[in-house]
């Protein structure tokens, strides 16, 4: 199998501390993978390293078999930045095709899917053509469109998206998702960073977890899943949980973690904990269950007990 | 390469949009059109006008005074009408001329009396009472007659002591100095003038507004972007190559206008209604005026790469200014030392100053617009800038390619030392 991308043992040092450290990763093509990891973890540092706008102290990168020093090897990248930018008094139009030719495409090839991609998110319509307008004239939502034009212009192999769904609406947020599975269709290998956790679940074909700049885990979801998740039950309950209740869930002998989310719980049984033992002990204590089902983990339950609470800073969420 | 082309002609293409470089490039010719027609016109105020002697000479003195000066005024055109008046007819002589006056059918009028013919005083109203060069005019013919009727009752031929008298030498100049005779003519002195000012102007302006781009690019956080694609090196050639080009286009319309304003004068002076003094272009062999070129290349890429590296180094305009005044002051002195090297174009200073890298863009130009210059001191020079220059685009590089995706304070020279040495 061709790999999109092959990162061997980078690692990135700054004055005193080390950004990202021994970091491996194997990205199969047309895969969708997620780079998961709280804020400062090193993803960005990671993809800047990927897209060579920064060079590895230690390691290798190569793109779709290549190097990325090489030359012409990371036109066939397309890179959306965590910190969204436009020069703002261009033209949309003339920006965009400014952006085509750094990537090498060029004239009429560039306008005619400048074009095609202005009709498709609705950036040119009977009434307005926006492309015609300066991009200081465009609203928040219009500039992350012609952004994210900016980023697939040239059709690229690759796409690296670094924390896409920050500052996104609902309806923003719903059609990048579209558009990424789109481009998994195609054949196109995405890659992208967030601390999103829900998100990178429902939509990576495998993950990887980075904290302090180091890799936690790695592989395909379901993989992922069936080796790091432990005894994992739902449980529901009416009313939330009484101080009796808590007391059980606090009990470590059984419960090795309970994410509390109210009315909801996500519990890791103890090693060799039976979960019949832990259900009786919560009827006993006056518990009113409204459910009580054995489940896969969540990244997000996965992550927590890897990285534990000390890895999790501010913006780290397991909703999006 | 191609992708150094695509900024170079966003750079350039943007730039050229702009209405602040419409209005500065038309700017530059309106100001020399202003410059060529401005002198010529003020020499006009300062004629003096036909209207100075349609006057009344009310004549109170009892002589020929009057005859005379009118005679006097007459020369310039014109019919002054003299009215021959006793002492108490003065008043309403005068009324009756000022009603003419206020009527418009006379420009002003002179009163005469026996205290003029003494050389003491005469009086004059009119409507060009403050127009300087008449009434020294009106004032000379007065004296001319006063002095004319002493001549004759003396029986000195008052015609003949004004032809004699009569002198108009013009004082032929040339400068010498140590090293020989002739070396600038007026002209040249202007056009080193010229030089200075375009090239310094030029550099100022547009190294200061790379730096403002080069933060721009940070603050708008396009500059991840378009390193994702090509080398921040390759950003900042094509950024320096796209800012010059539109200097050198600047410029270019400047000296044509220039050229052409000079060339034409003749026939402009006389649309808008005025006499052209004659104006000789100032003569530059082709290969010296590909020498400037040169230099204009050199100090300009110079100094607009530092000014680019110096702009990556920070994140606000504010702080900006702060990195902009070091580059500032290597290029002030080209200025201030533009008078002594003027003054002596071959002296030791002059020889200095035209070699150190910072100061030779500007000054050799001028320089050697006055003089001869050895050729070995302007490949020399030429050698010098080209390696400094070779420098300083390195260094920029460097400085460039860790600061623009740097944000927030601004770093100390040591860390800017450590930029340059990174890997």
């Amino acid at each position: 199998m061709t790999l999109a991308l092959d990162i061997r043992s980078i690692t990135k040092r700054y004055s005193g501390h080390v950004a990202v450290r021994d970091l491996s990763l194997q990205v199969p093509k047309g895969t969708v993978y997620g780079l998961l990891g709280p804020n400062g973890a090193g993803k960005t540092t990671t993809i800047r390293m990927l897209l060579n706008i920064i060079a590895p102290d230690e390691g290798s990168i190569a793109i779709l078999g290549r190097l990325n020093t090489e030359k012409g090897v990371l036109d066939q990248a397309g890179y959306l930045p965590e910190e969204r930018g436009l020069y703002r008094k261009m033209q949309v139009r003339r920006l965009l095709r400014f952006l085509a030719e750094l990537k090498g495409v060029k004239g009429a090839e560039a306008d005619r899917r400048i074009d095609a991609w202005l009709d498709k998110l609705s950036l040119r319509t009977a009434e307005k053509d926006w492309g015609a307008a300066k991009v200081d004239e465009l609203s928040r939502g219009m500039q992350q469109k012609v952004q994210f034009i900016g980023t697939l212009l040239h059709e690229p192999q690759l796409v690296i998206l670094d924390e896409p769904f920050s500052g996104l609406d609902p309806i923003n947020s719903q059609a990048l998702k579209d558009t990424i599975l789109e481009l998994r269709r195609a054949g196109r290998t995405v890659l992208f960073s967030t601390h999103l956790m829900d998100n990178a679940e429902r939509m990576c074909d495998a993950v990887c977890i980075i904290a302090r700049g180091e890799k936690v885990l790695d592989g395909a979801v379901a993989q992922v899943k069936a080796e790091h998740g432990g005894a994992h039950l739902a449980l529901g309950l009416a009313g939330g949980a009484t101080a009796a209740v808590s007391e059980v869930l606090n009990d470590r002998s059984i419960v090795a973690r309970a994410d509390d989310h109210n009315r909801f719980f996500e519990i890791e049984l103890s090693p060799g904990a039976d979960a019949q033992v832990l259900l009786r002990r919560l009827v006993e204590s006056g518990a009113i269950v409204e459910r009580f089902e054995k489940v896969q983990p969540s990244l997000h339950q996965i992550f927590l007990q890897k990285v534990g609470a000390s890895g999790i800073e501010d913006g780290m969420t397991g909703h999006g | 390469m191609d992708k150094i082309l695509a900024v170079f002609k966003r750079e350039y293409m943007e730039r050229v949009r702009l209405r602040s470089f419409f209005i500065a490039t038309i700017f530059g010719p309106i100001l020399m059109a202003v410059l060529l027609i401005l002198p010529a016109w003020l020499a006009t105020r300062t004629r003096i006008s036909t209207d100075v002697s349609n006057i009344v000479l009310i004549d109170a003195s009892g002589t020929d005074l009057g005859q005379r000066i009118a005679g006097q005024l007459s020369r310039n055109g014109g019919n002054p009408e003299v009215r021959q008046v006793a002492p108490d007819g003065v008043a309403a002589a005068e009324s009756l001329a000022t009603r003419q006056v206020v009527a418009k059918q006379r420009e002003g009028y002179l009163v005469i009396g026996q205290e003029t013919v003494s050389g003491e005083r005469a009086r004059y109203a009119g409507r060009n009472a403050s127009t300087l060069p008449d009434m020294r005019f009106v004032e000379d013919a007065i004296e001319q007659s006063v002095r004319n009727s002493r001549f004759e009752a003396a029986g000195i031929d008052g015609q003949r002591v004004q032809a004699l008298s009569n002198v108009r030498l013009s004082l032929g100049t040339e400068r010498l100095s140590e090293r020989g005779r002739g070396s600038a003519g007026r002209e040249n002195v202007v056009l080193a003038y010229v030089i200075a000012m375009l090239l310094y102007m030029s550099i100022v302006l547009y190294g200061q507004s790379i730096m403002m781009s080069v933060i721009e690019e940070k603050t708008q956080r396009v500059a991840e972007v378009v390193v994702s694609a090509i080398q921040p090196k390759q950003l900042l050639a094509g950024k320096v190559l796209g800012v010059g080009a539109v200097g050198l286009t600047q410029q270019l319309i400047w000296v044509a206008s220039g050229v052409l304003l000079v060339r034409f004068q003749a026939p402009i002076m006389k649309a808008v209604g005025l006499a052209g003094a004659p104006m000789t272009m100032p003569s530059v062999p082709l290969t010296t005026a590909l020498i400037f070129l040169v230099f204009f290349v050199l100090g300009f890429t110079f100094f607009t790469a530092m000014f680019a590296a110096a702009g990556s180094m920070v994140s606000t305009t504010q702080d900006a200014q702060q990195v902009a005044t070091p580059l500032t002051m290597l290029i002030v002195p080209s200025i201030l030392l533009l008078s002594p090297v003027m003054l002596e174009p071959g002296g030791t200073l002059s020889r200095v100053v035209t070699l150190i890298p910072f100061t030779s863009p500007i000054l050799m130009p001028v320089r050697m617009s006055l003089t001869n210059v050895p050729w070995f001191e302007v490949f020399g020079s030429i050698a010098i800038l080209v390696v400094t220059c070779f420098g300083a685009i390195w260094v920029a590089a460097r400085i460039y390619r860790v600061g623009v995706l740097m944000y927030g304070k601004k770093p100390s020279l040591a860390e800017v030392g450590r930029w340059i040495r990174a890997r």
